[in-house]
């Protein structure tokens, strides 16, 4: 169906599948004119009379048109047409990455509508409005400060999202305690522990953003595999920012991550940078002449892997 | 036992409630059925459920609570919360969770318990009685099932608030008062 | 003929100290007096069927005479006061039982364990010595409250030296102790102050599985635990042994100090059956260690 279009002095924003009709100003129907789109002139077959017809127009067709009066060249009529899609509902999402301090909303739209789209957000919680600052980086989001805490009103956010050519929403309610979820864990290091073939130290530091550790502390989730292996290895870590690896492969270089999560309330954070680190091992012995040495050397000595009576070789008589 | 002690105490004690309710709320809930174990469920708050001890505190002001202030608070919302609970406890259904409330009953009482030992370690007096009338005077029984459905609803979601709430409590008081510190002696009866 | 109820002796059926005194008395009525022509000086003392010597007896007047025993094991019941009446036939005026015991004595060595059920039946079992015999009907009772609030008291089934309390809380200290009670008097035990959470005995770890990785020396042991780590915190024990050898070797306890939910075993042989097994424990070592969980098998890859 041909619809009328909307238009403001400049700009025209026409849906993608729209038919467009464009009248060359004041100009008669039956006036000859030249029309042109981004300064190509466009032939007659998209012409009924003086007046400009595009159907079913897609993105490419969006541009400068223009069209001149016949002899004179005068211009006539000139707009910006913008092709482009009313949004869709927008992906919002809460979080408290600094709980107890606030919470942000950051939002995106599922697909773009190629045309300028603008946002507003409210945030309700319970019968009083709050005030959502816009960050300036990164754009789609703002923050709100905690006035109370320990809340069991839910909180209710609405982002309306508006274009030219239509409006959206989307509304979340949540309680307090379910959107904290801190950032990951920084500064992660592993060390080999020396004389220690299966032992690795790995320490961490809660993330910056996470305001009061002493009052609000962490617990930590820990998962280490060695790279020859898929399956990774978990540990729960209820206090403390380090843990010792204790079963680490001799010799076999470890990837590490560490998550975090509010002792209490909340979700587990993304897993943190990863790390590598490889167990400690025994420097070998210089290959020198005396190698009939070495050969007695380590008749008597265990293999490496064994560390002490019972662990690992029964012959060790390791009765328990 | 040292506040320090004591408090550490209290603290794990609030963590072992959250734990038993985190299970038994859910369980409660769906012993309630539907719509209060859809996980959206936001029922208004009528006039019974306004009178449960709130959790929900001013952000600088929960900062600047001294420890007095911070302990007697919780033990008063936890004097109250346990007789509405009691309220809940005796027309439960299934025998098992007629069970599990009793126990979780018996842990809150604990913990009303340890929170007044901690209080008097520390040298200060127990609240008077808890704040604000008791639970059953002035407000007529839930007319209906369903309104009596949506208190328990609102008793169980305000005691898993206060539970996080005291968890963050307990955890800076134990800060404050490391387990060394030498505490008055406890009356010559407790121990 | 028949004499009707012509006395009675005091205390009536007493429970007397073993090792004690005892002193009867034997009233005659009045009535008996007047036409039975029955006098205290008449009375015969028996036990059982054995009459007790003249010499214990003492007429306090001439309605009552008292029998006296300086130690009461010899005793027996039943403790009759006789006459002879009308051409010397022996009547019974009166009779009573006596028993003969022991008050109770303290209740020792108390302790308790909370055997952990399943993730929510925490049961707390207390034993204890329950002491001498005592010969009577002694009453035994565990009672246990927190500093402001009492409990009420387990009494044991059919036995006299252990109760079990159904459900315990942990993280408020438990004041308990045994109390023990017969007629002849009451003991308590010490009273032991803890905490519930110092004594459990969990359950081991269940569902166990074992994988083998890329590396033939190398097994790895996956675990559930039974135990919140809202309740407590754990640390293991891992036993292993080559299935056709009875000798267990062990991960060293330090390696498997902290809480965890699996453990890559090292060092053993390529292409090997392994059997293992692993119990747990409270972190801190404090409380009992739990009973060694299942078997489980596991096979290393070839070299």
């Amino acid at each position: 169906a041909q619809r009328h279009s909307q238009q403001d002095s400049h700009i025209q924003y026409e849906r993608v599948g729209a038919d467009v009709t464009m009248k060359c100003g004041s100009m008669d129907w039956d006036a000859a004119v030249t029309w042109t789109a981004n300064g190509t002139d466009i032939d007659d077959s998209h012409l009924n009379g003086s007046y400009l017809i595009l159907k079913n127009v897609d993105l490419t067709q969006s541009g400068q048109y223009s069209c001149y009066e016949g002899s004179s060249w005068h211009l006539k009529y000139q707009t910006n047409l913008r092709v482009g899609v009313p949004p869709k509902e927008p992906v919002l999402m809460c979080r408290s990455n600094n709980y107890p301090k606030g919470f942000y909303c950051s939002w995106h739209l599922p697909s773009p509508t190629y045309i300028p789209n603008s946002f507003n957000i409210s945030v309700i919680h319970g019968t009083r409005e709050m005030v959502c600052e816009k960050d300036i980086f990164p754009k789609n989001r703002c923050h709100i400060r905690y006035l109370q805490l320990f809340s069991t009103v839910k909180y209710k956010v609405t982002l309306t999202v508006t274009n030219a050519l239509g409006k959206n929403s989307t509304t979340l309610t949540f309680d307090e305690f379910a959107i904290v979820k801190p950032d990951p864990p920084e500064s992660v290091v592993a060390k080999p522990v020396p004389n220690n073939p299966r032992r690795l130290e790995v320490s961490w530091q809660n993330p910056s953003s996470w305001p009061d550790p002493e009052s609000f502390p962490l617990k930590f989730f820990l998962r280490y595999r060695p790279l020859i292996l898929d399956q990774w290895q978990h540990v729960e870590l209820s206090d403390g920012t380090s843990h010792t690896i204790t079963d680490a492969y001799a010799g076999k270089e470890y990837i590490i991550q560490v998550a975090a999560k509010d002792n209490d309330i909340g979700t587990w954070s993304d897993w943190s940078v990863a790390v590598h680190a490889t167990p400690w091992t025994e420097e070998p012995k210089h290959l020198t002449t005396e190698i009939q040495i070495i050969g007695e050397t380590l008749t008597q000595h265990k293999p490496l892997a064994l560390r002490g009576p019972g662990y690992g070789d029964p012959s060790a008589g390791g009765v328990w | 036992l040292g506040a320090g002690q004591s408090i550490q105490k209290t603290y794990d004690l609030t963590r072992y409630l959250e734990h038993q309710l985190r299970t038994l709320a859910g369980t409660y809930l769906n012993y309630l059925g539907p719509p209060f174990n859809e996980p959206d469920f936001n029922p208004p708050r009528l006039a019974r459920a306004e009178r449960l001890p709130s959790a929900t505190v001013d952000l600088d002001l929960w900062r600047g609570l001294t420890d007095n202030a911070r302990l007697a608070a919780n033990y008063r919302a936890y004097s109250r919360l346990l007789k509405y609970l009691r309220g809940l406890d005796s027309q439960v259904g299934t025998v098992e969770l007629r069970h599990r409330l009793g126990h979780f009953c018996s842990s809150l009482q604990g913990l009303v318990l340890s929170i007044a030992g901690v209080m008097s370690s520390l040298g200060y007096p127990l609240p008077a009685g808890p704040a604000g009338p008791p639970p059953s005077s002035g407000t007529p029984a839930a007319p209906n099932d369903f309104l009596k459905k949506m208190d328990d609803f609102w008793l169980l979601k305000e005691l898993q608030t206060w539970l996080w709430r005291s968890a963050k409590d307990f955890n800076r008081l134990k800060k404050k008062v490391p387990p060394a510190v030498v505490t008055l002696r406890i009356e010559a009866r407790g121990f | 003929g028949l004499v009707q109820s012509c006395g009675h002796i005091i205390p009536e059926s007493p429970v007397l100290a073993l090792g004690s005194n005892f002193t009867a008395l034997c009233i005659l009525n009045e009535s008996c007096l007047d036409f039975g022509n029955i006098y205290a000086s008449q009375i015969i003392w028996k036990m059982k069927n054995k009459v007790v010597p003249k010499e214990q007896y003492r007429e306090i007047n001439i309605t009552v005479s008292s029998v006296t025993f300086n130690d009461t094991s010899s005793l027996a019941s039943p403790l009759t006061c006789n006459v002879l009446a009308d051409g010397q036939i022996e009547q019974n005026i009166y009779g009573i039982s006596v028993t003969v015991g022991l008050p109770p004595e303290k209740p020792e060595n108390l302790s308790c364990i909370v055997y952990q059920l399943s993730n929510l039946r925490y049961p707390m079992n207390c034993t204890w010595n329950p002491g001498r015999h005592t010969f009577l009907d002694t009453h035994f009772r565990l009672k246990y409250r927190w500093s402001r609030e009492s409990f009420p008291d387990c009494i044991p089934k059919s036995v006299n030296n252990s109760c079990t309390i159904s459900d315990v809380q942990f993280f408020v200290n438990l004041e308990v102790w045994v109390e023990a009670a017969n007629a002849l008097g009451k003991a308590e035990s010490d009273r032991l102050v803890f905490d519930p959470i110092e004594i459990v005995k969990p359950l081991p770890p269940h569902n166990l599985s074992v994988n083998s990785g890329i590396l033939p020396t190398v097994l790895k042991l996956s675990w559930e635990n039974r135990i919140s780590a809202a309740v407590m915190k754990l640390k293991f024990n891992i036993r292993y042994r080559i299935s056709s050898d009875t000798n267990w070797m062990q991960v060293p306890p330090e390696d498997t100090a902290s809480p965890r939910t699996s453990f890559s075993i090292q060092g053993l042989r390529p292409y090997t059956e392994y059997v293992f097994s692993i119990r747990c424990m409270k972190e801190d070592g404090v409380g009992f260690w739990s009973d060694w969980s299942e078997e489980k098998v596991g096979v290393t890859t070839e070299d």
